[in-house]
């Protein structure tokens, strides 16, 4: 994680600059795009609490309109434990889990955006907007230690550079922020 | 987009001032440990600072970086004024807030308002570096009556005439809607007077701001968002928050100065201290109505974010609204006049008067039924600390 952060540090600073001067727009697109969405989101950010169960992921799975999960008991269990044991900024985590649990990049990273608030949520619009920035990670399907881990210190260092008018008064952890700003971002041609 | 610098080494005058700033936290009873992990890093945002003057008199010439570039005592003074005057309300507030910690009403506002406390004494520290590093003996001393100041002088070390430079600074802050007020209403125009000092012909002030923006911006959302989950408990009924509101607006505003102001005038004058919206703004600045324009600007915001706090209300509830600016002034050409929460002129005697400001400001009543009703309720909407 670390020694991908130093070698984040030499991108090209220059290039951040319209995009973060489009910050707060770009939040509010993709954010706010559906207000009642947005208000759900904040919802989601008080219920969820431990102890973390089968009903704090189908709550998850719900917001993001993800399928139902075709977990067997281990499978969720394995990755309950996992939600507990992991620190933020560690992905490494990951790799302990079975093929199953981290077969789907979106909703692994969902669970630990609502349950930890620090991760960031896995979104190809989002990845593509880190790309237009210079920071290229590659596409994933599975929830990859190194390529989740690139993407969420990508977020974590934009929050370091960032001048402060990026900076908005809002009730939601900043890794939404700007990973919303850059769904945005990305999504424009 | 910039470059953070923090400083590694500190100047003989300010690792003494540090020992000074040790002992003023054992005095107010503020414990160390409670800052974990957390370093007061001086952190200096140069690129966004700019190198060339951009307003008054000596616009287009380079910024000063040093006090000997500065070219009279005069703007000297003026940019150890501002520079003392927004260090005295860092420490001030962690002064009157620290004894909060201990009733939080959840571990996650308690860890908001110990973050926003590590950070505000952070805030005085970047005051204090620039006071102790660039404008010798004057600034040492400036330094240390920032620690010598008390919000809540005690008498017994007779310390009454030793208060804080700003009246609200002095206010107790007695109880969580208070704070959520305070970090609201308040933090609201300390963000506005780093925006005015981040274009600051004086270079480590205006590098100093970028910084302490960004971390500002977190204790005006928990101020924000604390009113926000109050609303939406539904607990408190709508007209009681409603005097709180009308309590902390006058303050704010009043924090901006006086009306026609010379000093601000000549601040711009001397580029020490811009508009709020310098650098966006293009019309020439009226001089003469500064603090007026600032004011505008800052009153307009809290209309603006009242009605995202009050969005959550429970049906049937009127909707919190921010009093007119001329109500219950201290400071400017409304002061000591007699106008409703709507600004209207008060026609009635001296008794209709006082029994007016009781139904629309908190009365000891009102406090007492605060604090022994509602705040030992589920008051709040109760929030999971997760940290960030």
């Amino acid at each position: 994680m670390t020694m991908l952060a130093y070698g984040l540090l030499n991108i090209d600073r220059e290039r951040l600059k319209p995009f973060f001067e489009r910050v707060p727009e770009l939040f509010r697109n993709h954010h706010h795009a559906d207000e009642d969405r947005a208000e759900q989101y904040e919802e989601m950010l008080y219920r969820i609490s431990r102890p973390y169960s089968s009903n704090t992921l189908d709550m998850i799975d719900e917001f993001m309109g993800f399928q139902p999960r075709n977990w067997n008991s281990e499978t969720e269990r394995e990755v309950l434990l996992f939600l507990y044991a992991i620190r933020y900024p560690d992905t490494l985590l990951i790799e302990s889990l079975t093929a199953e649990a981290r077969s789907d990049v979106r909703r692994l990273s969902a669970y630990l955006h609502f349950i930890k608030h620090t991760y960031s949520i896995w979104n190809e619009d989002s990845r593509l907007g880190l790309e237009k920035l210079g920071i290229v990670i590659p596409s994933t399907e599975t929830a990859c230690p190194f390529r989740y881990g690139a993407y969420a210190a990508s977020i974590e260092l934009l929050k370091d550079l960032a001048p402060f008018h990026s900076f908005l008064e809002h009730d939601v952890p900043r890794q939404r922020l700007f990973q919303a700003a850059l769904a945005a971002y990305g999504k424009e041609a | 987009m910039s470059t953070t610098e923090i400083v590694e080494t500190y100047t003989p005058n300010f690792e003494a001032w540090v020992s000074e700033f040790q002992e003023w936290q054992a005095r107010i009873g503020f414990d160390p440990s409670w800052l974990g992990d957390y370093s007061f890093d001086i952190k200096f945002d140069w690129d966004t600072a700019g190198d060339t003057i951009e307003f008054g008199d000596f616009e287009g010439m380079p910024k000063w970086d040093r006090r000997m570039q500065v070219p009279q005592q005069n703007i000297r003074d003026a940019i150890i004024s501002m520079v003392t005057v927004q260090g005295d309300t860092e420490f001030a507030s962690v002064e009157q807030q620290h004894h909060l910690l201990e009733s939080a009403p959840t571990e996650y506002d308690k860890k908001s308002a110990l973050r926003i406390m590590c950070e505000e004494q952070r805030h005085g520290w970047q005051m204090a570096y620039v006071l102790c590093t660039y404008f010798g003996e004057h600034g040492v001393r400036e330094a240390m009556k920032l620690l010598e100041r008390n919000s809540l002088g005690n008498p017994i070390r007779g310390e009454e005439d030793r208060a804080r430079i700003l009246g609200s600074f002095n206010a107790p802050i007695d109880h969580w809607l208070d704070f959520f007020c305070f970090t609201h209403f308040i933090d609201r125009d300390g963000k506005f007077q780093l925006k005015m000092l981040s274009t600051s012909s004086f270079k480590p002030l205006a590098a100093s701001m970028g910084p302490m923006l960004k971390e500002e911006s977190f204790h005006l959302g928990t101020g924000a968002n604390g009113l926000r989950r109050i609303v939406k408990q539904g607990l408190i009924p709508i007209a009681f928050l409603q005097k709180y509101i009308n309590k902390w607006v006058s303050t704010g505003l009043d924090l901006f100065g006086t009306d026609e102001s010379t000093s601000a005038q000549w601040a711009y004058v001397y580029g020490v201290k811009g508009r709020y919206d310098e650098r966006e703004s293009s019309v020439p600045a009226d001089r003469e109505h500064l603090n007026e324009e600032s004011r505008g600007h800052y009153f307009k915001e809290l209309k603006d974010e009242m009605v995202r706090i009050s969005k959550p209300r429970k049906a049937g509830e009127p909707e919190l609204y921010i009093c007119s600016d001329k109500f219950n002034r201290g400071v400017g050409h409304h002061h000591g006049k007699r106008y409703d929460v709507h600004g209207e002129p008060f026609g009635g005697d001296e008794d209709g008067w006082l029994a007016y400001l009781d139904s629309v400001l908190p009365t000891d009543a009102d406090e007492k039924k605060l604090v022994e009703e509602y705040l030992t309720k589920e008051w709040i909407q109760y929030r999971e600390w997760k940290g960030e």
